[in-house]
């Protein structure tokens, strides 16, 4: 079991991790309901988070399967993961919307 | 300068696409099926839908199978050992009339019937790397220039491609037909790019020794079986003609066994079987680790002393083996098997989009200036992509409709399988070039109905309805490709329902 939630937690980190490197893009950030460009502070704090979540996505697959696997097993997620996010800003782009409100509110 | 290089690169990408994709296409697709070419054989062949053996069997119930190949003076008798995926023993020797495959259940020995299906690992899996041709060695050749043009596929598009970053998560589906398959085609392209970069480098690595002979041949002038023995440290002794007897299988195995701490086997060997210089081969199971190591245990037959063994590689060799497992997955971790085929099928999506991006920023053009390039890459589009879907699908439902032990003009069982495979491909493309206008949506149609047939076959000829298959672990893999089948079929009929609005929405305008 503990493997399997490992397995969905490489995952969602890959997969939010993306997205939030996607969000930091004026296209995607206007996509999903923020202004017409994404302010430079939100800019930042999207790509500092989404590289830091694809590391721990690293570190968790690490963890999972050792080196040789747990390297494999990252560089393919990350793409499912990746895949994930071009699909969700196609078809549900309003999933993220709620993430981008609040980072609004903040920034 | 940036723009001339720019635009021989985005020319060298298109015309290697348009002429190498539907071979490249072909590749991955296989190799897309391959990744589960022992499930597929336990759908195509039933005798061996078998629970894993639940006790450690004896090897010496392979004895009388040996005898066999020792009668016919078989210059090897080769046994594969169950795995987690593979409840069946395999096992194959050579007679005068050709190769011998047999099954046999390791719970009670039996020799299984001849299911008469190369099935997914001896014909989906060399298809994937030698298209079935032997003469010259062609096939490999092939698979290896399509390699290395996949290569410069993926260079030169990073190259081209304009807004790498900027595209990196675009793909607007609501957008014109060019636009979206560009898209399409960038998206799977770059976030695929690892994947697709390395698993063609493996591949083109896994076959070194014929792409690039020279490095071996000048070493080692010539003599291919002399650089083998020392790459890989075979034991291969010469036939005497004298006959010798064969020592016990199973003190053999356990002493293989005892050399690795107890490691699991993953094949019996034997060369110059009924020798009186046999040698027997034992290979360790890694199921363990990524590399495909080739830990092997060397006996004399007649004795059972154990000549050598080998446990690691050498550090060149290890690099190989490691991009070779990479490539080969016979590694146990179902969750890389799945990923693996997911992006497998990403690629045919990348190769299929690039095709359907050459013909739509070309239509038009075409069309006015009265040119037939666009027909004709449509038509081997079309074979290529919905073809080699359908001719797969029909191999599969062929597969449950001859009854074991059929032939006909002089083929067998499995022949016949095969013929349909090539025949069914061939009429695709006939009828892609007959019809263009309807060739999309029909061939469509008819996989998304081969597949729902091939399922419904599969549960009327055996009896295992996914519901059955779903509650026996051992069925596990006939019902995931049931499942397969069954996804793949709603795709298709989706697909094919769109395509038809669309012609009615172009009819009503035209009109």
């Amino acid at each position: 079991m503990p493997e399997a939630m490992l397995l969905l937690a490489v995952f969602v980190a890959a997969y939010v991790g993306f997205a939030a490197l996607a969000m930091s893009q004026d296209r995607h950030w206007h996509h999903v309901g923020g202004g017409r460009h994404c302010p430079r502070r939100t800019s930042l704090v999207l790509r500092c988070a989404g590289w830091a979540l694809l590391f721990a996505a690293l570190v968790l697959a690490l963890v999972r399967d050792g080196a040789s696997f747990g390297s494999l097993l990252w560089a393919t997620v990350i793409t499912v993961g990746a895949l994930c996010v071009v699909a969700t800003l196609s078809w549900r782009a309003h999933w993220l919307r709620p993430a981008a409100r609040l980072l609004q509110h903040l920034g | 300068m940036e723009q001339g290089f720019r635009a021989s690169m985005n020319w060298l990408h298109t015309w290697s696409g348009v002429v190498l994709g539907g071979l490249l296409f072909a590749i991955f697709w296989m190799g897309t099926l391959a990744v589960f070419d022992r499930e597929i054989d336990r759908w195509m062949a039933p005798m061996i839908r078998l629970p894993a053996a639940e006790k450690t069997f004896s090897l010496e119930m392979l004895r009388p199978l040996y005898e066999v190949a020792a009668a016919a003076k078989s210059p090897t008798f080769s046994v594969g050992l169950p795995t987690d995926r593979d409840a069946a023993i395999r096992v194959l020797w050579r007679e005068q009339s050709g190769p011998v495959h047999r099954f046999v259940d390791p719970g009670t020995g039996a020799v299984l019937p001849d299911p008469g299906t190369l099935g997914g690992t001896r014909f989906i899996f060399p298809f994937h790397y030698m298209l079935h041709i032997r003469i010259q060695n062609i096939g490999y050749w092939l698979v290896g220039l399509a390699g290395m043009a996949m290569m410069a596929l993926c260079v030169s598009g990073v190259i081209i491609h304009r807004k790498i970053f900027t595209d990196f998560f675009t793909f607007r589906p609501d957008r014109k037909p060019r636009r979206l398959t560009l898209d399409l085609h960038n998206v799977t392209g770059v976030l695929g790019l690892p994947f697709h970069f390395l698993i063609t480098l493996s591949g083109l690595v896994i076959f070194w020794a014929t792409y690039f002979p020279s490095s071996w041949q000048v070493t080692y002038n010539g003599d291919r079986q002399a650089f083998f023995t020392d790459a890989y440290g075979n034991v291969i002794p010469k036939r005497t003609g004298e006959p010798g007897g064969m020592a016990s299988f199973d003190a053999m195995a356990a002493e293989a066994r005892r050399l690795w701490d107890g490691s699991a086997l993953r094949y019996v060997f034997v060369r110059n079987p009924g020798d009186a210089k046999s040698v027997m081969q034992i290979g360790r199971l890694d199921e363990g680790i990524v590399s495909s190591t080739y830990d092997a245990a060397y006996f004399d037959g007649p004795t059972g002393a154990l000549i050598s063994y080998r446990a690691g590689t050498a550090p060149v060799m290890s690099a190989q083996r490691f991009l070779s497992g990479f490539h080969f997955i016979q590694f146990r971790h179902w969750s890389l098997r799945w990923i693996y085929f997911g992006l497998g099928l990403a690629g045919c999506v990348l190769i299929a989009t690039g095709y359907l991006f050459w013909l739509e920023s070309r239509r038009k053009k075409h069309a006015q200036l009265g040119l037939r390039g666009v027909r004709i890459v449509e038509g081997l589009t079309i074979g290529s992509v919905t073809g080699m879907l359908i001719a797969t699908v029909g191999f599969f439902v062929v597969n449950r409709l001859l009854p074991l032990g059929a032939s006909a003009l002089g083929q067998d069982r499995a022949a016949l399988e095969v013929w349909t495979f090539y025949l069914v491909w061939l009429a695709s493309f006939g009828h892609a070039w007959a019809r263009p206008q309807r060739a999309w949506m029909e061939q469509c149609w008819t996989l998304a109905a081969m597949a729902s047939a091939a399922v419904l076959l599969n549960w009327i000829t055996t009896g295992d309805h996914l519901l059955r298959g779903l509650s026996y672990r051992h069925l596990w893999p006939v019902a995931g490709m049931d499942i397969l089948l069954l996804v793949g079929a709603a795709i298709a009929a989706v697909a094919a329902l769109r395509l038809s609005r669309l012609s009615r929405i172009a009819q009503v305008r035209n009109a």
